[in-house]
């Protein structure tokens, strides 16, 4: 390239090589960007005792078709952090089953809730369609199920 | 030291750069394969489709009763007879039945009051004998 050429015998004071001491900090940068959105669970947290059962199972469904249902132990009903009346779920319910073919509700109830709201939440599943339900139950170790 | 010490030192006094790279991209690669997002768990149960009640004869049917108290009452077919069980017991009940008559069907009846966590208890020892039709209804 010119060599002789006296002028272009310099060599370029710009590097030809992609700088890398950068490439830490843009790293650092993405790790800390993925750090910062993940988000972990959507719904608000709640004071829930969880149900124990030994069978408990994963559920095999993509996020997205998964509703979560919560019941706490006065019966109020939950559903994306809205207070529902009991009369109303199958309403709610009927457009996300509409969406999804292979809708899930998981049923998160605590433990010593009245079962009469529990039947009244199924009856109100049956009517919208939503006929895939989980009980959603913290998988119980055999220690403490010896213990009982 | 007298004797090399006009000479520089090669070892840089430096943290080398160049591998910080590789170590903010390694912790990058291990956090996003180590993270797993919390999978819900949970007993899976398909609801009966409505207005489609059937008629089972009632020597098919195991009725399940249970008690504000958390007390199990089993009541099979036709027979008024109750015998109280603890949830756990649930399972080997099942396991007798079933194997007397493969046609038997589990009628879980919880009382209005009663937690939610012994029908959980019966419906666990269900799963766990592998019943398959389970009838979740309420006590009246």
């Amino acid at each position: 390239m010119g060599l002789k050429s006296g002028r272009l015998e310099r060599k370029s004071k710009a590097s030809s090589q992609i700088p890398s001491s950068s490439m830490a900090d843009i790293a650092f940068l993405l790790l800390i960007f993925f750090m910062v959105t993940t988000v972990f669970q959507k719904d608000r947290k709640r004071e829930i005792e969880w149900v124990e059962a030994e069978e408990s199972e994963k559920i095999d469904e993509k996020q997205k078709d998964i509703l979560n249902v919560w019941v706490e132990t006065n019966g109020d009903v939950y559903i994306n952090d809205a207070l529902r009346v009991m009369e109303d779920v199958s309403g709610v319910v009927r457009p996300f089953r509409r969406d999804s073919e292979r809708l899930v509700v998981s049923i998160r109830a605590d433990q010593n809730v009245p079962y009469k709201y529990v039947d009244g939440l199924q009856k109100e599943l049956v009517a919208a369609g939503a006929l895939r339900v989980v009980f959603a139950a913290e998988l119980e170790q055999n220690i403490t199920r010896e213990r009982r | 030291m007298a004797v090399l010490g006009n000479k520089k030192s090669r070892i840089s006094d430096e943290i080398p750069s160049s591998s910080m790279a590789d170590i903010a991209f390694l912790l990058l690669i291990f956090f996003l394969v180590t993270t797993t997002f919390p999978k819900d768990k949970g007993l899976a149960i398909v609801l009966p489709e409505q207005a489609r009640e059937q008629e089972v004869s009632q020597k098919n049917v195991l009725h399940i009763l249970i008690n504000p108290t958390g007390a199990v009452n089993i009541r099979r077919g036709e027979s008024q007879q109750e015998q109280t069980v603890t949830p756990d017991e649930v399972e080997q009940i099942w396991r007798q039945g079933v194997a007397q008559n493969p046609k038997l069907i589990a009628a879980v009846k919880t009382h209005p009051e009663a937690p939610y966590r012994f029908m959980i208890d019966v419906l666990d020892a269900l799963q766990a004998a592998s019943a398959t039709k389970i009838s979740l209804q309420i006590l009246e």
